[in-house]
Order: structure tokens, then C-alpha cells, then sequence
């Protein structure tokens, strides 16, 4: 028993104490070192902060281009794809197209008049600038949902920086070094954001699952009946931490659960808007400026409803030469409808005289031969010929 | 190995190979997760430290395997120190069994390979949960674990035959 204690502890002295051959540290100096490095982080030294922005600076760059590779696999497999399907893409954008030209317009209509009531409201505006950040770094970790983008505090990024594909919000800046900042992406299982639901304009969190999704959180019990499938989520701004207004996703319901599929595909994101505000206030006493301001704003809105005005005739002429061509198809097809009608009645009569023929004809088979049965005569009980229990008892092949 | 002595610096690149291996890892998040195939995941590095500690290849240096471990935390995002303590605790535990082993068996090994593997996993999600406050899916964890518990037998049988090629 007590040597194969001291076994133990020899073993277990030489895998923690012992350098081995050519070894630099032994592994208990390098374990005593880690230790101190995650209690360091969690008390948020400086020192442990200035090293990981060091080795964040070095490792992302060496990270991205060690995943060139890797990343050329995966995008060459996904043009394929894309090609394969390249043709069916493109009748499904043409129609999409034509519906958001149409929806443009309208909400440039809303926007330049969100913009005069918030200038009504405040006295003060934020003009957001959004710059365009590289993804360097997408690894698509199960465990955290997070994206390394080349934009960093020397471009304004500050922790909390809201980030964007296209105009659908994808998340925010959770760590910012020199060159470049760590994005907390929505489906992270740490990311919550306070969304209005639209329409009942229900208030909600949603939080990220860690897959491709978000689950809605802490709704009202009271106000869940409001929320339909397909409703539209977008940011409340309550908090402060995300800017109000940003589309996030639509609301899907499956059984009891509430969860949003995202308008943004986070797997492919390349390259990402990144909002940066800046603050200026705007002279509440300069009237005449406002004014300038508020004409410059009717003369969008008269120009917008214009190319609107347009964009209907231009429609309206399309469905009136398309009316017209519909009516032309329509008469040749009952003209086709009619011939093949008559075609129809034709063959019928054909058809029902040739089963008349056959039925003669079986008749006249069997009168050969049962019509001594059938017929009557001076010493026979029968029937007369013609008449139509004769024939009923010439096709049951004679009397009963 | 014949053409290799012929050129020296090929043979050092070959011979540095696992550790160039888990650093390319470590940088790429090798776990190919962009095949989107649901909680499919397994941890590489966790074979490969393991498997070469075990055979005590001379070239596996510690401390390289450290600043893989910080390397690693910069890329996936988790606090600093925390995967070189991951990497360097399955060094000990590799030490250890190739300590008390007299003659090595696949079957043993890859059984205590679970049994370390799901030590330091539940460490680490304990350090995160608790000291750091981070919300994670325990089912991935799980899931991970016995994907790398699986892998095991196939990267040794591979490993296996690079140890060979190296000693002939």
C-alpha cells in the first residue's frame, strides 16, 4: 500500500516538477503562470489588458492570413453553389427588385421626415458616419459567437460601437485594440438587445442561442398575444447600448417559443459597417438656417413624391399593355376551348353509336341460336319476335 | 527519411511539424465548424498535446504549447491564460500516465484521455461560468468532448505512423 502510494507521488512529482530533456520550464512553473494570468484578467489588470491588445494586434493578422487557405476552400465551394443556382437567383432578384425600387422611394419619404422631427424634438442631432471594416478574423466558434474586424480604437471604435451588414444590425464592439476590435455578434449566448416588435410595438430582449438565431426574453405575459409569426424586430435603443430604429430580424413561432431569424447571414459576412457618432449641435436660435433647413427638406419630399408619380405611370402603362395582351390570349383560347368542344361532342356520338352497333350485333349472335327457345308458336308458350321480352329472353339465352 | 537528411531544413520543418501543427490550429480554430453541422465540434489541439506528451517526442517544447494556449484565447475571445492552463494540465496528466506506464496500450490511454479531457472541460466551463460570468451551453461542451474522445483513435493511428517515419 505504501509503495504504491510512493509510486504515486514519484509519478506524480516528475510530471509536475521534473524538466525534461530539452525542456525550458517545468510544466508547474508554466501552470503556476497561467493561473496568475487568469486571476490577473479577472481582476482587469493593466498589464494583463496591454499584453492581450499586444498579442490581439500580432495574432489577428497572423490569423487571417493563416486562414487563407482555409477561407479559399470554403469560398470556392460556395461559388459553386452560387453558380448552380445562379439563374434562379436571378428571377427571384428581379422581382425583388422591382418591389424595393417601389419601397425606396417611401422610405426616403420617412426617413427625411424622421430626420425634421428629431430636429423638432432635439437641439441637437447625431450624424452618424458609417465606415466600412474588414472581418479579418470568423472562426464560427460553437462556444462564442464573435468576429475580429480591422477598424479599432485609432478609428473611433469605442466598446459598445454598434456594427452593421447593410442597414440590419449585427452586433457591437465588445473589445477594441490599436488596429483592430472583437465583435459581440447577436447570436452570442452573452449578447442581449431591447427590441420593439412591430406591429403591436411590443417591448422585448432578445437573446442570442449560440447557433444562428435569437430567442425573445422577458415579454409581458399579457402582451404575448400581440406578437404574430413574421413580425418585424427592430431596436428599441432603450439602454442606450444600441442606437434605436436598426432592423434586427423577423419573429418566428414554434410552439410556445418565441425566436428571431436575423436579416444578416453571420457565417458570411465579409465586410461590415461600422457606426461611428459623432455629437453637433445645431443653433436653436438661428431661425433662418432652420428654415433653409425645412425648405431644403419639402423640396426632397416634392422631388421624391415626383419620381414616385413616375414610378406609377411607368407601372400603370406596363399592367395596360400587359391587360392587353392578356385579353388577346384569353379570346384565342376560347376560340381552342370551342373547337375542342364541339371535337368532344362529336367523338361521344361516335362512341355511343358503336356501342349501339355491338349491343345489335350480340343480340343478333345469340337470336341464332336460342331463337327456338324464345319464339312462340302453336305448341310452344313464348314470346312474338320484336317485341321486347323476345329479345330480353334471346340475351338471357332462353326462357327461365 | 532518405531524401529528408538530404535537406536539412525540409527534415526540421518535418520534424517541428506538431508543433507547427497546433499552432496553425490554434490560429485557424481547425474544427470545422464552417460545415454547420449542429453542435459538431472537437478540440485538436487536446489530441494532439496529449498524444505527443505521451510519446515524449522531444520536440514538443512546453512552453511553445503555453503560448498556444494564450494564442488560442486571443482568437476564440476567452480570458487570457485560460486554455495554456487547459493545454498545460493535459501535459501533466500525458506526463503522468506515461509515468506509471510500463506497457502502453491504445485502449487505456485513449479511455484516460476521456477521463482528462472531461476534467479540464468542466474546469473550464466552472472558471467561466463562475469567475467570469459568461452564459454557455453546456450541451456543447458535452458534445465536443465526445467528438474529441472519438477523434483520438484516428489522429493516434496518424501520429503513429509520423513517429515512425521520424525514428526510421
Amino acid at each position: 500500500m505504501a509503495s504504491s502510494r510512493d509510486d504515486f507521488v514519484i509519478a506524480f512529482r516528475s510530471a509536475f516538477l521534473k524538466k525534461e530533456n530539452k525542456q525550458k520550464f517545468s510544466l508547474f512553473t508554466l501552470l503556476f503562470i497561467s493561473i496568475l494570468i487568469i486571476i490577473l484578467s479577472s481582476l482587469n489588470f493593466k498589464i494583463i489588458k496591454d499584453l492581450k491588445s499586444i498579442i490581439s494586434e500580432a495574432v489577428y493578422r497572423t490569423s487571417f492570413i493563416v486562414s487563407v487557405p482555409e477561407n479559399f476552400l470554403i469560398n470556392s465551394y460556395l461559388k459553386v453553389a452560387e453558380y448552380s443556382n445562379f439563374y434562379e437567383d436571378y428571377k427571384k432578384n428581379k422581382e425583388e427588385l422591382k418591389n424595393f425600387q417601389s419601397k425606396e422611394i417611401l422610405n426616403e419619404i420617412i426617413i427625411s421626415e424622421n430626420n425634421e422631427l428629431k430636429k423638432l424634438i432635439e437641439d441637437f442631432t447625431f450624424t452618424r458616419n458609417k465606415i466600412l471594416a474588414k472581418v479579418i478574423v470568423d472562426h464560427d466558434s460553437p462556444f462564442s459567437k464573435t468576429l475580429i474586424i480591422n477598424k479599432g480604437s485609432k478609428d473611433g471604435l469605442k466598446i459598445g460601437t454598434n456594427i452593421y451588414d447593410e442597414n440590419y444590425l449585427i452586433g457591437r464592439v465588445i473589445e477594441t485594440n490599436f488596429k483592430t476590435s472583437r465583435v459581440l455578434l447577436l447570436s452570442d449566448l452573452n449578447s442581449n438587445v431591447p427590441i420593439s416588435i412591430s406591429p403591436g410595438d411590443v417591448q422585448a430582449i432578445v437573446v442570442g442561442d449560440g447557433t444562428e438565431s435569437g430567442k425573445i426574453k422577458y415579454i409581458k405575459d399579457n402582451l404575448i398575444e400581440d406578437i404574430q409569426d413574421q413580425s418585424i424586430a427592430y431596436t428599441s435603443g432603450t439602454g442606450g447600448v444600441f442606437r434605436s430604429g436598426a432592423p434586427v430580424g423577423r419573429v418566428s413561432i414554434n410552439q410556445d417559443e418565441f425566436s428571431i431569424n436575423f436579416y444578416s447571414n453571420f457565417s458570411q459576412l465579409k465586410y461590415v459597417l461600422v457606426e461611428i457618432e459623432n455629437s453637433n449641435s445645431l443653433s436653436t436660435t438661428d431661425n433662418d438656417q432652420k428654415e433653409i433647413v425645412l425648405d431644403d427638406t419639402e423640396s426632397v419630399k416634392i422631388k421624391l413624391l415626383n419620381d414616385q408619380i413616375d414610378i406609377l405611370n411607368d407601372s400603370n402603362k406596363k399592367f395596360l399593355e400587359e391587360n392587353t395582351e392578356l385579353a388577346s390570349q384569353n379570346k384565342n383560347l376560347l376560340i381552342q376551348n370551342n373547337k375542342l368542344e364541339n371535337r368532344i361532342k362529336k367523338q361521344t356520338t361516335e362512341i355511343n353509336q358503336n356501342k349501339l352497333d355491338q349491343e345489335e350485333f350480340e343480340f343478333l349472335k345469340l337470336n341464332l341460336l336460342y331463337s327456338a327457345k324464345c319464339q312462340k308458336s302453336v305448341f310452344k308458350k313464348g314470346y312474338e319476335v320484336g317485341t321486347p321480352e323476345y329479345k330480353n329472353c334471346i340475351l338471357k339465352k332462353g326462357r327461365e | 527519411m532518405v531524401i529528408f537528411r538530404k535537406n536539412k531544413f525540409v527534415y526540421k520543418l518535418y520534424a517541428w511539424l506538431p508543433i507547427l501543427f497546433l499552432l496553425f490550429s490554434v490560429l485557424n480554430e481547425f474544427d470545422l465548424n464552417y460545415l454547420t453541422i449542429e453542435y459538431f465540434s472537437f478540440n485538436f489541439p487536446f489530441v494532439l498535446i496529449f498524444y505527443f506528451t505521451l510519446k515524449e517526442y522531444n520536440r514538443f517544447d512546453y512552453l511553445l504549447v503555453f503560448i498556444a494556449g494564450l494564442v488560442n484565447d486571443t482568437v476564440i475571445g476567452t480570458p487570457l491564460g485560460l486554455s495554456s492552463f487547459s493545454y498545460i494540465f493535459v501535459c501533466i496528466f500525458s506526463v503522468y500516465l506515461r509515468n506509471i506506464t510500463i506497457r502502453p496500450n491504445l485502449i487505456k490511454d485513449w479511455f484516460y484521455f476521456l477521463f482528462v479531457i472531461t476534467l479540464i472541460n468542466s474546469i473550464n466551463y466552472l472558471i467561466l461560468f463562475f469567475f467570469f460570468s459568461y452564459d454557455l451551453n453546456i450541451m456543447f461542451y458535452v458534445i465536443n468532448n465526445l467528438f474529441t474522445f472519438l477523434l483520438y483513435i484516428p489522429m493516434s493511428l496518424i501520429f503513429n505512423n509520423y513517429l515512425k517515419t521520424i525514428n526510421d
